[in-house]
């Protein structure tokens, strides 16, 4: 096995390898696009990969280190460092689809602002990352380009929308990945495939260029192995940009100095809601062990109560769906992408119907007429109003449990990965996400971390902890969390297997 | 047909307007996004599809960015017309498709609107000052436009889409229905769109569709026996010029009394019509009936923050806002004494008003102390005969002769003191306007300094008599209008430069 292979899962390494000059960055490229290559046509994880780019990427950034041994930082924090970005983050090269027909072949004219950042900071895009079309779903499988599979299991999903990029770095395809998450795309996939993602506070990163789908939910977020490697993409990505007015005007802490550093008198919240009998018996045991793990670093547990959890899914499933009901209605056929041929006698709605008819799968279709019918007059008072009321009541509960706790605990997702087609009723689908929409709904940051194996007819399925803390709170969220990672050897253990 | 309404039994009819103005914004770029608005100078003649961007042409993953400048220009419009200015506003969606509205949706402001509840007086057809309720006035974006013709005219099978005016800034002004006549809603128009022009909001160039009107417009019938009849409301959409806004309305009164006559149909629910204006044949046609109309799905547009205004920015946006057209005008004619063709042509430009009181100011500074109104006066008539002449040679405006306000009244003075005439002042005004320099210097460059020495007065005015023996004659025999002729011959023999005032006295002392 390539020495490779570990610097992918500890970015910290790999970057002082790489500034060392001890790898070069083609060869790590090289490695990568190899992997990519023997891995993907089963795990079916990228759309779209960026060979030649990369390489080219690479060669500049060899050649910049070298000229600069005495301060090989100079490339920046992520100088060679590999990155998936998920397809529905546009980039100037390449296509971006969304993993729908809709936008089969889109070229983006501009590049989102965290794909700037990313690449000022020296990474290199190795591809686009599968997701659930328009990122609505929880499995990757919605996608018009075909199903991701779970590098543990092939008959099992990676958890979705973000599944791709989850998939990329369990099965070492990149040390980074971009997802995005509106409510736990990130985190669901990131606990079934065993790495860590970071849904970061509403407003922490910039929106630019990520294609909408609920816009006061939407987060782009970060997918590593560890917690550092998280971080450290958090960093690049985060803080303002004029380019979007809802992203905060704060400054971003140096997530990097002091995540080692242990969140002095630690509170732990652990919500009664999140102990359901709805949730896998070896997930419960896992997060149980996780409350022992913080209580042996000596933080203190409390019980939290949190009344509204089980009203997340139906506040999500107005809000999300009605926004995402006008975010998409640009895609009309008439600019860009997807346009039926014409037929003889119909008029402008027939294109519009037809195309979108066409453009469009089921879920998206579904989710468009929900959002339609809950905004429609008589009817916004009934659902859409009074979801931005309970919306309202979340996050207010979420403020009044975080003057108690520094973090909130629970599992990531009630089981552990499903079997491919084994939610095809789109409620059980949807109550995937049972753990995780509250944090968008209140706006705060939320981490995904590997916790624990379960086991599945000989095989070994990866189990999520959930960390919640308050909005704009990463700091003390990514601490907690490297506590626990450090605490436990569940960063070396949860290796997804290499075939 | 039901006899209650029979026609005969009319006795009289009155009308009920509110007016909704779209003011396009001429800020430098667009609503939502830096790409260049086509509103404003700089941009209106681009090519088409060329002030497009990813935020334009609503491209995946593009967002909105408020443009700061708008509001502030909304709020100073706002201010204008008396409104309150919302401390919080916010934006929302309104949704529909159609080709020339390229995110299926448009911004706009639906209940919280930027300005609300304000009211302007303007003059009544019948004399009377006529109080106009604003309802509101609330920002949103302008669409693009569809199009059957290729670049030169030539005509394609099928539609074009334009971006360049989408995401334009437009202000929607909704009045209250308080028109009673054409008259007064042409006046109201004419009034805002100065109004708008004085604030330097927009150049109201009709033809380029920077101001847009759709009256709502219905008729109070009253029948002998003492009943009131309301017909439906009719909408009237996209007029863009004054002619077409009172022809509309005009032959909505008509239209209206006629299909009550037929129908005896009345204002309700759902009877809400919208028609279009038809520019040839000078007739209202129905668009749709308000019982199909839109589900807009309006809700709180989630990518863009809340407009909140402090007192720190609206005392900013109030102290810029100049003194409006309406008051600048009472003052001239109470402060100056101008009469109100006067004070309407000098009004009419902001600049030019300005310019004005620069040169008044300037008069009364040279001269010491003087009252303000015979100053006033002085420089009006001059600058309106005069400058007014020049600006519209050279297709400007008064400001834009770029005289300097002092030398206006330097050569004032040099009038008043005798030392140019009437005739001499128009010609240095004249070379002023091609060069700066000091008029006297400039009058005696050009030999149009008054002559008053008794000599040449007499020389010329006995030639002058010569040539003219009947006009002498009628004069002896006491026709004193038959001077005239004799003083022009004179001031053509002098080139213009005798002293009127003398060559009188010296003809009437020879005759």
């Amino acid at each position: 096995m390539s020495a490779i292979a570990p610097l992918l899962r500890d970015v910290t390494a790999l970057r002082a390898a790489i500034a060392e000059r001890r790898v070069g960055v083609l060869e790590v490229v090289d490695h990568c696009i190899d992997v990519i290559g023997r891995r993907d046509g089963e795990l079916r994880a990228l759309r779209e990969v960026y060979p030649e780019r990369a390489r080219r990427r690479a060669d500049a950034i060899d050649a910049a280190l070298a000229g600069r041994r005495d301060d090989p930082s100079a490339a920046g924090l992520l100088a060679g460092v590999p990155v998936v970005v998920k397809d529905n983050i546009v980039t100037d090269y390449g296509t971006t689809t969304c993993g729908s027909r809709m936008l089969d072949g889109y070229a983006s004219p501009y590049s989102a602002t965290v794909i700037e950042r990313l690449e000022e900071a020296g990474a290199i895009v190795l591809g686009k990352a599968n997701c659930d079309e328009f990122a609505m779903g929880s499995s990757t499988e919605s996608c018009a380009f075909g199903a991701t599979r779970n590098p543990w299991d092939l008959s099992r999903v990676p958890g979705g929308s973000s599944g791709g990029s989850a998939v990329a770095i369990a099965a070492g395809y990149a040390a980074l990945a971009l997802g995005s998450e509106t409510g736990g795309s990130v985190r669901q996939p990131a606990a079934l495939c065993g790495v860590v993602g970071i849904k970061p506070s509403y407003g922490r990163v910039s929106r630019y260029g990520l294609v909408a789908f609920g816009s006061s939910l939407d987060q782009v977020g970060p997918f590593a192995h560890s917690v550092g490697g998280a971080a450290m993409l958090l960093q690049v990505i985060a803080g303002r940009d004029e380019r979007d007015s809802t992203s905060a005007d704060l400054g971003v802490p140096d997530y990097l100095q002091a995540l080692d550093d242990r969140v002095e008198s630690l509170v732990v919240g652990v919500p009664v809601q999140y102990r359901s009998d709805a949730n896998d018996p070896r997930v419960a045991q896992a997060i149980e062990q996780a409350v022992e793990v913080y209580r042996g670093l000596g933080a203190e547990i409390v019980e939290i109560d949190l009344p509204l959890t089980d009203y997340g899914i139906s506040t999500y499933y107005v809000i999300a769906p009605a926004e995402a009901s006008s975010n998409l209605a640009r895609f009309d056929g008439i600019r860009y992408g997807h346009r039926a041929v014409p037929e003889p006698g119909e008029v402008l709605e027939d294109l519009y119907a037809r195309s979108r008819a066409e453009g469009f799968g089921p879920e998206v279709q579904r989710r468009i007429m929900l959002g339609t019918y809950m905004l429609s007059a008589g009817y916004y008072e009934a659902y859409y109003r009074r979801a931005l009321q309970v919306r309202r009541l979340i996050a207010q509960e979420y403020a009044r449990a975080f003057e108690r706790c520094h973090v909130l605990l629970g599992p990531t997702a009630p089981t552990p990965a499903f079997p491919l087609g084994g939610k095809a009723d789109p409620l059980s689908m949807y109550l995937c996400d049972v753990y995780t929409v509250n944090t968008n709904i209140a706006g705060a940051c939320a981490i995904s971390i590997p916790c624990g194996l379960a086991d599945e007819g000989g095989r070994r399925l990866p189990i999520g902890l959930h960390l919640q803390a308050r909005p704009f709170d990463e700091s003390v969220l990514l601490r907690a969390a490297r506590m626990f990672e450090r605490a436990t050897d569940w960063s070396e253990l949860v290796v997804a297997p290499s075939a | 047909m039901p006899t209650t309404h029979a026609p005969q039994s009319i006795r009289s009819t009155s009308l009920r307007i509110g007016l909704e103005v779209h003011v396009e914004l001429a800020t430098r770029t667009k609503m939502f996004t830096r790409t260049p608005n086509v509103a404003h100078p700089d941009y209106f003649d681009a090519a088409p599809n060329t002030l497009v961007d990813p935020v334009v042409a609503a491209l995946p993953g593009a967002l909105p960015v408020m443009n700061r400048a708008a509001v502030e220009m909304a709020m100073m419009v706002g201010l204008a017309l008396g409104c309150e200015i919302a401390r919080f506003s916010k934006w929302d969606r309104k949704n529909y498709f159609y080709p020339d509205l390229p995110k299926g949706y448009q911004i706009s402001q639906y209940d919280l609107p930027i300005c609300g509840d304000g009211a302007v007086d303007i003059p009544g057809a019948d004399g009377s000052t006529k109080r106009i309720g604003i309802i509101r006035a609330h920002l949103e974006e302008d669409t693009g436009k569809l199009g059957h013709e290729l670049p030169g005219g030539r005509r394609y099978e099928g539609s074009l889409v334009d971006l360049n005016r989408a995401g334009t800034p437009l202000l929607e002004i909704v009045t209250a229905p308080d028109f009673g006549c054409a008259d007064d809603v042409v006046t109201f128009a004419q009034e805002l769109r100065h109004l708008c022009r004085f604030l330097g909001v927009t150049e109201g160039i009709m033809q380029r569709g920077h101001m847009r009107f759709e009256p709502n417009i219905n008729v109070v019938i009253r029948t002998e026996d003492g009943r009131e009849f309301a017909t439906p409301i009719v909408e009237v959409k996209n007029l863009n010029s004054f002619r077409s806004l009172r022809g509309a309305i005009e032959f909505e009164a008509r239209r209206q009394v006629e299909a009550w006559r037929q129908d005896g149909r009345t204002m309700g629910p759902g009877a809400k019509s919208t028609r279009g204006w038809d520019d040839v044949r000078e007739v209202t046609v129905l668009q749709r009936e308000k019982e199909d109309a839109h589900d807009y799905r309006y809700f709180p547009e989630p990518d863009l923050v809340p407009v909140v205004v402090d007192e720190e920015l609206l005392a900013a946006v109030r102290g810029r806002l100049p003194e409006l057209p309406i008051a600048r005008r009472a003052r001239y004619r109470d402060e100056f004494g101008l009469d109100p063709r006067e004070a309407s042509a000098l009004v009419e430009e902001r600049a030019d008003a300005e310019f004005f009181e620069a040169c008044v100011e300037s008069l009364i500074e040279l001269r010491g102390s003087s009252v303000p109104s015979s100053q006033g006066q002085l420089v009006a008539k001059f600058l309106l005969n005069a400058g007014a002449k020049r600006a519209n040679e050279r297709g400007t405006t008064l400001a834009g002769l770029l005289v300097a306000p002092r030398r206006v009244a330097e050569l004032l003075l040099l009038r008043e003191e005798g030392i140019v005439g009437p005739q001499a002042a128009d010609a240095v005004f004249g070379l002023l306007c091609e060069a700066d320099g000091d008029p006297r210097a400039i009058a005696e460059a050009n030999g149009l300094v008054q002559v008053r020495d008794d000599a040449s007065l007499d020389a010329w005015v006995t030639e002058a008599m010569a040539a003219h023996p009947k006009a002498v004659e009628d004069l002896r025999a006491g026709k004193s209008s038959a001077i005239g002729r004799i003083v022009g011959h004179v001031m053509k023999l002098s080139g213009g430069t005798a002293d009127a005032k003398a060559v009188d006295a010296k003809i009437r002392e020879k005759v």
